[in-house]
Order: structure tokens, then sequence, then C-alpha cells
């Protein structure tokens, strides 16, 4: 599979909004109802208030979900033709994904967790991974049961988690929900790194604590704020 | 890894409860097998190899008319009608006729400077009816040598009977094999002495059987020529399910005999078969249930685990690599399960092994249950796989 160029959203309602698609938020949405395209290496910061279907948007994208009409286009593939197999790569090698409810397993350890994302792809060294972790100072935890974390601790953890893979567009649902401005400083440039380096494009949600994010150096790298 | 995570839900009460119940299922069935085919040996005669326990050989009573009368040959022999009638029965997969000689034989033996000299009579069956053909049991007119396949009642009458009642020698099996015998043909003009040897004896073969190729050869040349070919009194069948009642009834009704004490014996295999067959049966749905049981906990160890089934599939995890854990662990069971039920059935068999050694009887071999019982697993793994997978897939999304 080649790299993902764009994303494309064609019409794209959610199943649940059929009901008030008259609505005049959906009309004024950037991404609803309208034609819009996520250009790689981007950075989009997706601003919206709660229940406009932030978390929907990256369940569709991610494959995670199908309950839209209209129609999302992975450079110019509907993204309705591929199979559970072709999910299964763009997960490993194309889009990353730090969902909002973090989906950690919380009865293995800190450890075992990110190793479980790494080891599909083999992407980052037992010692790249302590780093990431040193950043967030939270090598102490590396043996912990990931249930026994603070919510910020593990939602940083997740982070780390998310960029344990190659990837062309990353998803961060609400990634700094839980923390601090300095934690939410060093997330940004931990993720705009992970993603300059893998020549990605960075959506990022949040419902009023955004992701600081920069623009990049690179062409391209450059911040779009969307309004949902 | 993936195992740590996915083998906490795992129920090891539910899984040794299904463990225990497939055993209990899987031993009854092959020891059941492993019974059937162990005093089968009883029921067959070992020492007869040339014509299997599945045909008999059927013949009307003589009636008392037949003597009075100076024999009248049709009421003892088949008509083509009966004949047919008889091959279209289910139970009979094919007929043959016993052809008898249409000349006069006489036999010679030297036998320690002494001459005995016997009239005697051929018959012959079709080739295919025996299951192993005796040794060259062929005939070569330019290199005459006729091989005889002799009843062993004969052998019996005339050791126990004949030759002790007028002080002749006893003679061996082994001995008669070695022999030299000559065998006078004479009939249509001609005379003839060829020699002969014994090929072998037949409990079941109740004659003095000859190649049919010979008794062709023979009817042709000593045979009175233009004399209609006779009818045959005796014919044998090849029959599917030895023992079946509706073989005893369609014989009773028509007034025909089996040769021998077999209908004895195949009554016996008969119940038998019926007897293991409902034992078999019972170990089989008890292995059911206990599929049930297993297909019942996987539902609900991937119904407990569905959220990380999820989750790591959200992770890039594929349903295949998942599934594989679990069929890691069915898999698993099943062939403990298989190995122990085999050594159970196999420990069970030492119960009655002692008392069919003492009849002289060897027991079957352990292939038939375990083929049948790796069979039964092999089915039983399958089924498992297809419910874990399309659980899984049902998780996935």
């Amino acid at each position: 599979m080649q790299r993902i160029n764009s994303i494309t959203f064609e019409n794209t309602l959610p199943a649940v909004f059929r009901a008030v698609s008259g609505d005049s938020a959906i009309e004024h949405s950037d991404v609803w109802l309208s034609r819009r395209s996520f250009l790689r290496p981007g950075r989009y910061t997706v601003e919206a208030a709660s229940g406009t279907g932030k978390s929907s948007m990256c369940s569709f994208i991610y494959g995670n979900r199908h309950d839209y009409d209209g129609t999302i286009l992975f450079n110019s593939t509907d993204i309705r033709s591929f199979g559970i197999g072709d999910w299964c790569e763009l997960r490993r090698r194309h889009l990353a994904l730090l969902p909002q409810e973090l989906r950690l397993f919380p009865e293995i350890s800190v450890c075992e967790n990110i190793m479980l994302k790494n080891r599909l792809t083999d992407f980052f060294s037992e010692q790249e991974i302590k780093n990431l972790l040193a950043e967030f100072d939270l090598l102490h935890k590396y043996d912990i049961a990931a249930g026994l974390l603070s919510i910020g601790q593990q939602q940083r953890v997740a982070i780390v988690r998310a960029l344990c893979q190659p990837f062309d567009f990353l998803l961060l649902d609400e990634p700094v929900s839980h923390l601090d401005r300095e934690n939410n400083l060093i997330a940004a440039r931990m993720i705009m790194e992970a993603a300059h380096s893998r020549d990605a494009a960075i959506i990022s949600t949040s419902v009023g604590n955004p992701l600081l994010l920069r623009a990049g150096d690179s062409p391209g790298e450059s911040i779009v704020e969307i309004k949902l | 890894m993936v195992w740590n995570l996915l083998k906490k839900n795992i129920s090891v009460g539910q899984i040794a409860g299904y463990a225990v119940a497939n055993l209990v299922g899987l031993t009854i069935v092959l020891t059941a097998i492993r019974f059937y085919s162990d005093v089968r040996g009883a029921f067959s005669d070992g020492d007869d190899s040339f014509v299997g326990s599945d045909y008999m050989i059927i013949s009307k009573p003589v009636p008392l008319l037949s003597v009075i009368g100076g024999g009248r040959q049709e009421a003892t022999t088949f008509t083509p009608d009966e004949i047919d009638r008889l091959r279209s029965q289910p139970w009979v997969k094919k007929v043959g006729e016993f052809k008898s000689a249409e000349f006069d034989v006489g036999a010679y033996i030297e036998l320690g400077g002494r001459r005995m000299s016997t009239a005697l009579f051929f018959e012959s069956i079709p080739d295919e009816f025996y299951d192993v053909s005796p040794s060259d049991w062929t005939f070569d007119p330019s290199d005459p040598m006729i091989p005889i396949v002799l009843s062993k009642d004969y052998l019996a009458l005339y050791n126990f009977g004949f030759a002790a009642s007028r002080g002749y020698p006893q003679l061996s099996e082994e001995l008669i094999r070695k022999v030299p015998i000559s065998v006078a043909l004479a009939g249509n003009g001609r005379y003839d002495r060829l020699p002969a040897r014994i090929a072998g004896f037949s409990s079941r073969l109740n004659t003095i059987a000859v190649p049919e190729e010979f008794m062709q050869w023979a009817n042709k040349r000593y045979g009175t020529p233009g004399q209609p070919v006779e009818a045959p009194s005796r014919l044998i069948v090849e029959v599917s399910k030895p023992g079946d009642p509706a073989i005893e009834r369609y014989l009773g009704e028509h007034g025909i005999e089996i040769g021998g004490d077999k209908a004895n014996s195949s009554r016996a295999i008969y119940l038998m078969t019926l007897i293991t067959g409902i034992v078999a049966s019972v170990g089989v749905i008890i292995t059911l249930l206990a599929v049930f049981i297993l297909v019942l906990s996987i539902y609900l160890l991937i119904q407990k685990s569905r959220e990380k089934l999820h989750d790591l599939i959200l992770l890039g995890y594929s349903p295949g690599q998942i599934c594989r854990y679990y069929y890691r662990l069915v898999g698993l069971v099943n062939l403990v399960v298989l190995v122990l039920a085999i050594t159970a059935s196999a420990t069970a068999s030492l119960l009655w092994r002692p008392s069919l050694a003492a009849m002289d009887i060897t027991g079957g071999s352990i292939l038939a249950p375990v083929l049948a019982g790796t069979a039964l697993i092999v089915l039983i793994t399958i089924f498992n796989f297809y419910t874990i997978r399309r659980l899984v897939m049902r998780a996935a999304c």
C-alpha cells in the first residue's frame, strides 16, 4: 500500500446527525456536509464543542466505525472498499491513533502496553521507548501495571504508544485533556518530532485545551485550524 | 505478550470441565471400537483365510421325495429365476454358482507303502469369491497340476472316524499337503491321470474345490457333449451385513438353508455390532455434549475478552493473529484429551484381554480406535476453530 497523501471528506455526515442535518452547527462545520481535505504533512488542530463528532471523525478515518453518509477518500480510494486485512495494514504502517479514552490495558505493565504496539513493526528499540518515557518523567513506572497510574500519566503512556509505529497520519483525540501546560509542551514537541521524521501529518482535536503545535520548518508543515 | 493479556480471561474450570467430559465420551467411543475389533476376531475363523465371513453358502434341503422318487434334481437346484430374485435382494452383494464336475473323479494316494484310492467329486466357485487366492490357483493343461482346497470337515471325518476305526494313519494338514496325489479323470471316452496337490483347507467352503479354470477345461474334455449344463444346487453369496435378520427371513420364506453353523455366528456378530453400536453412540452423545460445553466456554471467553480483542485489533493486530492464540489453547486441550482417551481405552482393554486370550482369541489391533479417535478429535477441533474465528471476527467489527 502506498503512503496516504490526503484524506478527503466529501459530503460526509455521521449517521447520528441525519435527523439534525439542518442544524446551524453542522451547516457551519468545515468538515461535515462539505468537502475537506487533510494533506500530508500538514498540522491540523480541530476545535469543536463536545458532541459535534470529533471522536466520530477519528473513528471513521481509523476504520473503526462506518456509520456515516457520504464518502471518505484516502488519496482517491473510497475507504469503504477496505477489508479487515487492509485496515490491519493501515493501522500498522499508515495511521496512528490516540483514542480519547486511551484504551490502555490496565492489567499489564506500562512496558507491556507499549511493546504490544511496538512489536507489530519493531519500530523502536527498547532504549528509544525508555528515552521517550523519560522525557515524560515516567521511566520509574516502566514495570507498573498501567491501571495503577493516574489518568494524566496514562495519557502520556498512550501518547508514547501511539508513536511506536510508522505512520502517514497521526490522529490525536483530545491528546492533552489531562495534562498541564508543561507536559503539553513536552507532548507537542515529541509529537512534532515524530511526525517530522516520518514526513507525516497530524490531526489533533480538542474542546478548548489544544495540543500546542507550532508550524514546522519543512514546506507544508503549517498549522491549519479547523472548526468542526 | 498478547497471550499474557488474553489468558487472564480464561476460566480454567470451564476448560477442565470440557476436557473431563470429552475425555469420558471419547474413552467410551474408543473402548467400544476396541472391544468390537477385539471380539470380532472370535467369530471369524482365523484359520480360514480364503473365504471371509461375509460369505455364506446356501442350498435347498433334500426332500424325502428325492430319495423315494430316485432323485428328482429340480427339487434341490436353483432355477435362473430364483437366482435373479436372490440377486435383487438389498443385502446381497454378489452371487456365485457352484459348478460341479460332469465326469468321474478318482484319487490315488501313496502313503508309507500303502496305496489308497477313493472316488471323489470336484466343485468350483468363481475366483472372485476368494478373499485370498490359494497358492498357484491356476491350471495349465500343458503342465497339468491340479490345486485342491479341501474342506476341513472331510479331513476330520477321515482322521477321527475312518482312520481311527480302520487302523489307518492319521494325517495332519502339513503332512497331507506334502503327499503326492494323483487324480484319475474319466468320461467322454477318455481316461487320464493327472498330478494334484492340496493347496489349503477351508472351514467355510464345505466342498472339494478346484480352480474354475480347471473345471471349464475338464468339463469340456471329459463331459458328455451335448448334455445340458446342470442347474447349480449350491450358491455362494456375499452379503453386505452378516447377521442381518432380513437374510434369515428371506431364506426361511423360500426354504433355503445356510451351510455350516455360520448362521449362528453371524447372528452373534450382528448382536454384538448392535450392542457396541449403542455403547459407541452413548459415547458420541457425551462427546457432543462436551463439545457443546467447549463452544459455550469459548463463547463466554471471547465475550469476556471482547473489549480486549477490539482494542488489539485497533492496535493493528489481525483477527487471524488473535485467533491463533485460541487455536493453540483448544488444539492443545484436544490433543491431551485424545492421548488420554487412547491410553484409557488401551488400559480398559486389559480388562477383557486375559479372558479372550484364555479362549485363544488374538485381539484386534489398536489402530482402529486410534484412527477413529484422531478423526473425531480432528473434526471437533475444526469445528472449534470455526467457532473461534467467527466470534473473533464478530468482536473485530
